[in-house]
């Protein structure tokens, strides 16, 4: 019993950073019917840019990491612009196409920038962990915890609460209409693609110093952040935060229970019953973007 | 107020529009009609900016705004109601208005025109935190109408208002259009219902393949033959 609180505890922390991919990903494609193939280079790059400015430069750790978000904010509206603006009205393929190019070769700026070897990241977090009972959590991932829940709330009331998330919701429910209404369709989108790509800098930024930061880290970011997408129904906020905890919860049960080697298949074999039973994702229609 | 002149609309090699002239004037309430694919709809999109015509020029209030971005022409003071209503489905209706002065910057005008609105339309007002897609039909024409009317228009795109909705739904729409036009807003419609469109309008012009074959007062095209035999059913 105890150590499936463990494994509960250990799977929601872990689906919090998991939901601030799956969500990124989530509104880029919702709002822009752009597959994100950069989305796990916006990850790494969140988490070299703490290793930069924690390790390299000895800034404050928590100022290093509110420059990471902020630098991938900043990247992610320059691929837009660059990139993405030219294709408007160009068909999802070759915006898949491009992204997949953006992919490779963001991938290997990090290679030649940092080298392959893996950069580890140390924090200023006590190592004795918080114990709660019968289960324990490191002080550093109680932090990660306590941040992507903050920046998961921030992202909802951005959506629903502001003037930027209603433009944003209204292009994504009908984008012809919302041109109508005076809504700046370009700059939603480079506002949309800004945020999807700072919530996955977040989230590297957040796990780089609980693991080690390498430049192919991304890949897998990536993979589970789809996952979680079509896990949750595409373009769906509330089903992007659901299925990052769910993705949480499934792979430490997996890897506590049947073997951690498997921890990362576990999120596929889910994705796959999820798909052979529900193919429109298990919260599809429920409530879109916001 | 509006003058359009030899505008051409292409999609793809395909011509929408050909060569078609006409003028709103201030004041005016004017309707278009003609039968399905005749290129009433690619003149509001044309007019509005959804669409960048492939030849002519449109004129509003003196200033050229042929191929501006919609929220240029929006601002300048041409609001669009589209065909088949478009209200935003998961937004509440209070959103929806909020859509519609999503331009405008002074809050004291828009509570004023909100207030309005709720009063003319009660319907709306007890419904404003609902999701407008739970809306009935003529509900939500109503809110698009209103959607529209929240951009405080000097001149207003009606397409197609009546679409789909109940006999005595549509005499109601009919009657806020003229409504409209009665509180100093200029109107240009498209309507399938040719008699109810020359009933109501001052003027009307006849798209036929995407060229006006014919333009006149209402009274005048409702005793045109060849009007009466292809659109009022003889």
């Amino acid at each position: 019993m105890d150590q499936f609180l463990q494994h509960i505890l250990n799977g929601t922390i872990l689906g919090g950073t998991y939901a601030l991919l799956g969500i990124g990903l989530t509104l880029i494609f919702g709002i822009m019917r752009v597959v994100n193939f950069s989305h796990g280079e916006l990850y790494t790059f969140g988490a070299y840019i703490v290793y930069l400015f924690a390790m390299v430069l000895s800034a404050n750790f928590f100022v290093s990491l509110v420059l990471a978000m902020v630098l991938g904010v900043v990247l992610g509206a320059a691929i837009e612009f660059v990139l993405l603006r030219p294709l408007r009205g160009a068909s999802i393929d070759t915006t898949m196409l491009v992204m997949i190019g953006a992919w490779i070769a963001l991938q290997n700026t990090e290679q030649l920038v940092w080298s392959g070897v893996a950069k580890s990241i140390t924090h200023p977090f006590p190592a004795e962990p918080l114990i709660l009972g019968p289960v324990s959590v490191s002080w550093v991932r109680v932090f990660v915890f306590a941040v992507a829940v903050l920046l998961i709330v921030g992202t909802h009331l951005l959506i629903h609460r502001t003037r930027l998330g209603k433009a944003m919701r209204a292009t994504f429910q009908d984008r012809e209409t919302a041109a109508l209404m005076g809504v700046n369709i370009g700059a939603i989108h480079t506002a949309t693609f800004a945020l999807g790509s700072g919530l996955a800098a977040a989230a590297g930024a957040l796990l780089g110093p609980v693991f080690v930061v390498y430049p192919t880290m991304g890949d897998l970011a990536a993979l589970k952040s789809f996952a979680i997408v079509i896990l949750g129904g595409l373009g769906n906020f509330m089903g992007a935060t659901l299925g990052g905890f769910i993705l949480g919860f499934v792979e430490e049960m997996g890897a506590g229970y049947i073997s951690s080697g498997y921890r990362d298949a576990m999120g596929f074999l889910l994705i796959i019953i999820v798909l052979v039973f529900r193919p429109t994702g298990l919260f599809a229609r429920k409530e879109r973007v916001g | 107020m509006l003058e359009i002149d030899g505008l051409h609309c292409r999609y793809g090699k395909v011509s929408a529009v050909r060569d078609l002239t006409l003028e709103v004037k201030k004041g005016e309430l004017v309707t278009l009609i003609g039968a399905n694919g005749a290129g009433k709809t690619t003149t509001l999109k044309a007019i509005s900016g959804l669409l960048a015509p492939a030849a002519g020029r449109i004129v509003f209030d003196g200033e050229d705004i042929t191929g501006a971005a919609p929220r240029t022409i929006l601002a300048r003071g041409i609001a669009h109601c589209p065909e088949g209503r478009h209200i935003f489905p998961d937004m509440t209706v209070q959103e929806n208005l909020d859509m519609g002065c999503y331009l405008r910057k002074e809050p004291g005008g828009i509570a004023r025109d909100l207030e309005r609105l709720f009063e003319r339309f009660p319907v709306l007002a007890e419904r404003r935190r609902q999701m407008a897609g739970t809306l009935s039909g003529g509900e939500q024409q109503m809110l698009a109408i209103s959607r529209a009317l929240m951009s405080r228009p000097k001149l207003i795109l009606f397409d197609e208002p009546s679409l789909g909705l109940a006999p005595n739904l549509i005499e109601t729409i009919f009657e806020i259009v003229s409504e409209i036009r009665a509180q100093g807003v200029t109107v240009l419609m498209v309507e399938q219902n040719a008699y109810a469109a020359l009933e109501l309008c001052d003027r009307c012009y006849l798209l036929e393949s995407g060229e006006v074959t014919l333009s006149g007062s209402g009274e005048e095209l409702l005793n045109d033959p060849h009007v009466k035999a292809a659109y009022l059913g003889g």
